[in-house]
């Protein structure tokens, strides 16, 4: 499953994954996005996996916002819109 | 630690003949972390390419963006730089890029924004001197009436900042698109009308040849900041080589994010 999200005056995010059992799974993110420090992409992967399918958008950003714990700095990007991406790809259409 | 000034470094810089684009995604690793560990000073670097490449940014999907089929087919090397961003396309002679390697203690304190305007800033003067109204516009871009000119990606790590910045010269639009997978909403943010063959912004604005344009920008550099000529020590070339063999030219590098 597909979905991407243009942040208004920020930068593209894509959201490839799967759903078994109701939980995401081989979840990626990617996107032209600026991230630092750049290991922080497989944090954001690690913490979206094993969440319910049926999350929305707030618990999704809420749950990445913890996860993350303030370590890694977005440019163009924010957990908000890295959610709204992840919802795209499970066929929501906001 | 507090910001320093662009007076308080002794500015380098490096212009070497053409070099593989594997080597100048390692000279950026190297040179990036030369300059945060103290053994090199602040430099500039001009890039020359010696190939066609296609240079995805860090965080983006492979297979998204590029057709692999087409960038085989053209003959073109598809790599994976350190910074984020987004693709661009380059043959040799139709971009201008160059790479700051900078303390990080020159843009302490600023966002991310604060930091592109300001390091963008020595090359909008450029571009002006040559009669084009450049600017900065944000998130990483400088622009001109006429469109888009450059994108610029900063990286961070070990102290440093990386800047990196592509301008366009005279590209290929109708190539380009054979091998970027670019959506059309993309298309109208880089300035590219669908029937336009080619993307000049440089060329037709200026009228000077390439090597003019960065003779200007060289010029300024060293007359805002300082700068003196340097070469890259045989330690450095032989870390980069070491790099350019063993992590960019690898697939697991390039499709780290598949």
């Amino acid at each position: 499953m597909h979905g991407e999200y243009k942040m208004p005056g920020g930068k593209l995010v894509v959201a490839d994954l799967e759903v078994r059992g109701g939980r995401l799974c081989h979840v990626r993110v990617s996107g032209d996005f600026f991230l630092e420090p750049d290991s922080a992409l497989d944090w954001i992967d690690a913490a979206l996996n094993g969440q319910p399918a049926q999350s929305g958008e707030a618990e999704l950003a809420a749950h990445l916002k913890a996860a993350l714990g303030g370590r890694a700095a977005m440019y163009g990007i924010s957990e908000e819109a890295i959610a709204r991406a992840v919802r795209r790809a499970l066929g929501h259409a906001r | 630690m507090s910001r320093s000034r662009w007076e308080d470094h002794g500015w380098r810089l490096i212009h070497a003949p053409a070099q593989a684009p594997a080597l100048h995604m390692a000279l950026d690793e190297t040179l990036t972390d030369a300059v945060g560990s103290g053994r090199r000073a602040p430099t500039l670097r001009i890039w020359e390419w010696a190939a066609s490449a296609v240079i995805i940014g860090r965080y983006q999907s492979l297979r998204n963006e590029v057709d692999g089929a087409a960038a085989r087919r053209e003959a073109i090397t598809v790599m994976r730089r350190i910074s984020g961003g987004g693709a661009m396309f380059v043959e040799p002679g139709n971009t201008i890029t160059y790479s700051l390697y900078a303390p990080v203690s020159l843009v302490e304190g600023m966002s991310f924004q604060e930091a592109y305007a300001f390091l963008d800033a020595w090359v909008i003067e450029a571009l002006r001197t040559l009669g084009i109204e450049a600017r900065y516009q944000p998130l990483n871009d400088i622009t001109s009436p006429a469109g888009k000119i450059a994108g610029a990606a900063q990286a961070r790590r070990h102290g440093a900042v990386l800047h990196h910045v592509t301008m366009a010269y005279d590209i290929d639009a109708a190539k380009m698109l054979q091998v970027l997978r670019i959506g059309r909403e993309k298309l109208s943010d880089k300035g590219i009308a669908s029937a336009v063959k080619r993307v000049d912004p440089l060329r037709s604005q200026t009228g000077l040849a390439r090597a003019a344009v960065i003779e200007r920008m060289v010029a300024t550099f060293r007359r805002l900041h300082g700068l003196t000529d340097d070469h890259l020590t045989e330690n450095e070339l032989a870390q980069a080589r070491e790099l350019a063999e063993n992590k960019f030219k690898t697939p697991e590098w390039t499709a780290i994010v598949p």
